[in-house]
């Protein structure tokens, strides 16, 4: 990691309602760099592969435990849906609301909460990422227009 | 003769069954499919059985049906494809002589039964980062493939509703179907919104019940003196798992690949395909299923359902018990795919109900989130 920070960190232990990632196994260093404003990926040193979510292996060649990187933050919607349905608890009062798959300018794709109107977002929107830290452990990361 | 042969099929009670639990709907089904082969539960070889709420299903299952040393133990989890898989598996044995007679099996009670887990926190390390999104799954997840395959070739959410327009028309003559009035493109655009592009009538019930599909040797069959029903192709494969951005080109399928390896292997072209039952958990999904078993061109699976190409008198008979849209989705549907492509090619249908002279049926199933797709080709032999 680089402690470049990819977006503001905003504070919603106290108001958060919906579920929360406990970290574990490789997936735990990408959480933790969450805490401090930095979306990171990763990003195999043997074969130059990027992936999301991580993963003990590299999904191209087999490399154990590829290392992690920092992100930009910024991506675009490759596609998304507007949630009329709340599809989680805790999602009740947020109808309706948007969650895209976002293309990140490193490669790896990230299904995420588009913090927008839903009139707002289309397909190819530019997005950069904030995040909501919803647990001592984790935040989320959450897309806004750019 | 293509091994297996279907020799029986049946549904268990469909729609509310608050007094019975999984096992109890699988086994119903199961006893009333083998009476429909002229079968007893005490030849039963072996079970394929998916889903249902325990791990180790076919263990359980043939617990609960007290098979005597069953020789096929079947519980690969692929979603509502599985029963598709199956068939391959269960043919492979077949032919290699260690079964004569099994059940493909499928019981829940989603209506119901207990629901899933809505614990807040999420130890899995996949589902954290999916739940967190709050993406009502999986109907959210396929709608970001039909939004997709919008944006790149302009379909519609008219021509989507023109799916569930159609299949309503099969449920409209199917007494089991939970709804059977019939409905127009402007009632699927006004019922009310679920995750956009799909309103409620995009999107499958959510129904207890359960199926069962009887198969059995070339030998076995003769032996029952059944219509041969031939299984004569299978193909599986998958893409990704739950989570929907896993998946590398949200406008096509698994589908692409086992249409044309199931079609092979049965010596046939879509153009000999003479009625259709695509896994149809929304209206999307067989949509793209339809472009890629290739009865119509990438992207133009819009036009092509448009007019009622899939209705009843329709150029491709497609869901003709009225699909998981209409009939019944008690969480997997792929083993109902299976039995009303059977049943279309018994004629065990009258009127309009019936496909004519059918003889060649495609059942496709879909599971997770478009994360597996599997064909089978069926043919009634002469």
């Amino acid at each position: 990691m680089t402690g470049a920070e990819s977006g503001p960190v905003e504070d919603r232990r106290d108001s958060w309602e919906g579920p929360v990632p406990v970290p574990t196994g490789a997936n735990s260093e990408f959480w933790a760099a969450t805490l401090e404003g930095e979306l990171v990926h990763q990003h195999c040193e043997e074969c130059g592969t990027a992936q999301l979510y991580p993963r003990a292996v590299c999904t191209d060649c087999g490399a154990v435990d590829p290392p992690f990187e920092a992100s930009s933050g910024v991506g675009e919607v490759y596609t998304y849906t507007v949630c009329h349905v709340p599809g989680e608890p805790g999602f009740g009062d947020r109808t309706p609301y948007v969650v895209a798959a976002v293309d990140l300018e490193e490669g790896p794709r990230l299904l995420a909460l588009v913090d927008c109107d839903p009139d707002r977002v289309e397909i190819g929107m530019a997005l950069e990422v904030t995040f909501w830290q919803v647990s001592d452990e984790a935040a989320l990361p959450v897309f806004v227009p750019q | 003769m293509a091994e297996p042969i279907v020799a029986g099929v049946a549904e268990s009670d469909l729609g509310e069954t608050p007094d019975r639990n999984w096992l109890d709907n699988a086994g119903i089904a199961t006893v009333r499919a083998l009476e429909d082969a002229g079968l007893a539960l005490s030849d039963v070889d072996g079970v394929a059985v998916a889903g249902g709420d325990d791990y180790m299903p076919a263990l359980v299952l043939s617990e609960y049906l007290d098979l005597e040393e069953p020789s096929l133990l079947e519980g690969t989890e692929i979603g509502g494809s599985s029963f598709e898989h199956f068939c391959g598996h269960v043919g492979d044995a077949m032919a290699r002589g260690r079964a004569d007679v099994v059940v493909i099996a499928y019981g829940s009670t989603s209506k119901t039964g207990p629901g899933r887990d809505r614990s807040l926190e999420v130890t899995h390390p996949v589902d954290g980062f999916l739940r967190p999104t709050g993406l009502f799954r999986p109907p959210g997840a396929y709608a970001m493939a039909a939004k997709r395959h919008m944006h790149e070739y302009g379909t519609t959410e008219e021509q989507l509703a023109e799916i569930a327009v159609s299949t309503r028309e099969w449920a409209s003559m199917n007494p089991k179907a939970a709804h059977q009035e019939e409905i127009t493109v402007g009632d699927v655009l006004e019922s009310r919104p679920v995750a956009e592009p799909f309103n409620l009538l995009d999107c499958c019930l959510v129904s207890d019940g359960g199926g069962a599909v009887v198969l059995v040797s070339a030998g076995k069959a003769r032996e029952l003196g059944v219509p041969e029903i031939s299984v004569a192709g299978v193909a599986s494969t998958s893409t990704h798992r739950q989570d929907i951005s896993e998946m590398p080109d949200m406008t096509t399928t698994g589908a692409a690949v086992t249409g044309p390896k199931a079609f092979d292997e049965a010596g046939i072209t879509p153009a000999d395909v003479d009625v259709a039952q695509l896994y149809d958990s929304f209206t999307y999904t067989a949509l793209v299923t339809l472009e890629e078993l290739g009865f119509c061109e990438n992207g133009e699976g819009g036009s092509f359902v448009e007019g009622g190409t899939t209705a009843p008198g329709g150029e491709l008979p497609m869901n003709t018990q009225g699909g998981g849209l209409s009939y019944c989705h008690p969480g997997h549907f792929g083993v109902f795919v299976l039995i009303e492509a059977v049943r279309q090619l018994r004629g065990d249908y009258t009127g309009d109900r019936q496909v004519d002279g059918a003889e060649v049926a495609v059942a496709h199933g879909t599971g997770g989130v478009l994360s597996s797709s599997s064909t089978v080709v069926l043919r009634r032999e002469a």
